[in-house]
């Protein structure tokens, strides 16, 4: 019985100790959440994001303008100068 | 005629024992649990098979030169598994969430009373005759109430194997309960009026943040409690793998293939432990009883902790976002959400629930270091 006592106090020292430092670590996380982080975004505002979302924005406008487009004209360019060749000797 | 008998003697048949079709029972259940009731099946479905390869007379699996025996030997009894399936974890966790509302981090402290209760519990149930729960033992029970399996198999490993196998089908069965467990215990101890609050848009996170997040988790625990850095530095890595943006094979393997290899190893290393002899005692059902009791304790502090704090900050936070400070993700915010819809259909807690959730998984995982450092 006097072993089950002292396994209490035990149980109950950790039980105490245990749950402030989880409390103590995971509150010094939202400090550090909340100075550190909190300043890191406002500096680098989603520069990371934005730039690689205007990237790809503009990859795709690239991609439009000098990709896909002269492939396009060329290609209608060509059907049309065809067009117009064998239009011509018909005649 | 000598021949015949000893053929006979050679058959399952002549050499089953009771203890052993028992608990090829007890696997069938798993099995059973798996696949009729979806039951985290990834995980039950290679553990009861593994229990009914173990208890098969004659073949030996669990005996040196068995194949369960060397899994378990290679995986578990030296940590790797878990730590493995922890980097995947890892990997598969957004802590988006958790930086956009940090006061989420109390809630995933909180909830960890229930593994300090449940220590006390296991302690007490030594006043009945039958129950011999050294502080180790003690130790490894309470970590179900974390909700986190692989914690909870590191930690039985490291402080009472021959509890293994009772404790990680607690574990598991209990994760896969919290659907059942948790609704009852929130509805009790919320209002009507706080299920229906409804919380402010979360803010935008930067990639940044989120690489940052990781790097600092690891070096506070390498500052304060190097015990945890086996879960939380295999966790941070996976994390860093998946929001560097640079490995992204690497990350894709942590939480696809490598955790699924992982997984049916663990499975069945720990189903190699679920035999007659170690699980068939009054002490399993303390300790299914004291799981039970821990993940309840677990959610009830989740959501007391969320209430208080609507007492002492203006900002409201709905408090069934508490319940999900248990780990068992994703499924505690897949609850909290649906317990909150029901209260009010406009109401999405998902994504504020899986702030606590996450911050249940970190929380957990500090817990067992300090189990590991007070007590291994």
């Amino acid at each position: 019985m006097e072993n089950l006592q002292e396994l209490f106090i035990e149980a109950g020292t950790l039980m105490l100790a245990g749950m402030v430092f989880v409390f103590a670590f995971l509150g010094l996380l939202i400090v550090f959440i909340n100075v550190v982080l909190v300043r890191l975004a406002k500096k680098y505002p989603d520069a990371i994001v934005e730039s690689r979302a205007t990237n790809k924005r503009n990859n795709k406008k690239q991609e439009g303008n000098a990709g896909v487009s002269p492939a396009v004209v060329a290609a209608i360019s060509s059907a049309v100068t065809q067009y117009r060749q064998q239009h011509s000797t018909k005649k | 005629m000598e021949s015949l008998k000893l053929l006979w003697m050679s058959t399952g048949l002549a050499n089953f024992e009771l203890g052993q079709v028992i608990m090829m029972l007890v696997g069938c259940g798993l099995l059973y649990l798996a696949i009729a009731r979806n039951f985290e099946p990834l995980l039950l479905v290679p553990m009861g098979f593994g229990a009914i390869l173990t208890n098969i007379p004659v073949a030996g699996f669990s005996e040196v030169g068995g194949l369960l025996h060397y899994i378990y030997y290679a995986g578990i009894d030296t940590g790797i598994f878990p730590l493995l399936i922890f980097m995947g974890v890892g990997a598969m966790t957004d802590f988006g969430a958790l930086i956009a509302n940090p006061k989420t981090l109390l809630l995933g402290a909180a909830a960890q009373f229930g593994i300090f209760a449940t220590l006390f519990g296991a302690i007490a149930l030594n006043a009945i005759p039958g129950f011999e729960f050294s502080l180790k033992d003690a130790s490894a029970i309470a970590i179900i109430g974390g909700a986190d399996g692989p914690t909870a198999i590191f930690l039985a490993s490291k402080l009472a194997p021959e509890l293994l196998g009772a404790i990680a089908v607690a574990a598991y069965s209990y994760m896969a309960l919290v659907p059942i467990i948790q609704p009852p215990i929130m509805r009790a101890l919320t209002t009507e009026d706080e299920r229906k609050i409804e919380m402010a848009q979360l803010r935008p996170v930067t990639r940044v943040e989120k690489i940052i997040f990781p790097l600092a988790v690891l070096l506070m625990t390498i500052f304060f409690l190097p015990a945890a850095t086996p879960l939380v530095g295999m966790f941070c890595l996976g994390n860093l793998m998946r929001e560097c943006g640079v490995v992204d094979r690497l990350s894709a393997t942590a939480q696809n293939e490598l955790i699924n290899i992982v997984t049916i190893f663990l499975g069945l290393g720990v189903g190699s432990k679920l035999s007659a002899d170690k699980f068939l005692n009054v002490e399993t059902l303390g300790i299914l009883a004291l799981g039970a009791v821990a993940f309840s304790i677990g959610t009830a502090s989740g959501v007391l902790m969320a209430k208080l704090m609507n007492r002492l900050s203006k900002e409201k936070i709905n408090p069934l976002i508490g319940a999900a400070g248990v780990s068992a993700v994703p499924m505690a915010a897949r609850v909290a959400n649906k317990v909150g819809l029901e209260a009010n259909p406009h109401n999405f807690l998902l994504m504020h629930a899986m702030g606590p959730n996450v911050a249940g998984v970190l929380g957990s995982a500090v817990a067992a270091g300090i189990l590991l450092a007070l007590v291994g």
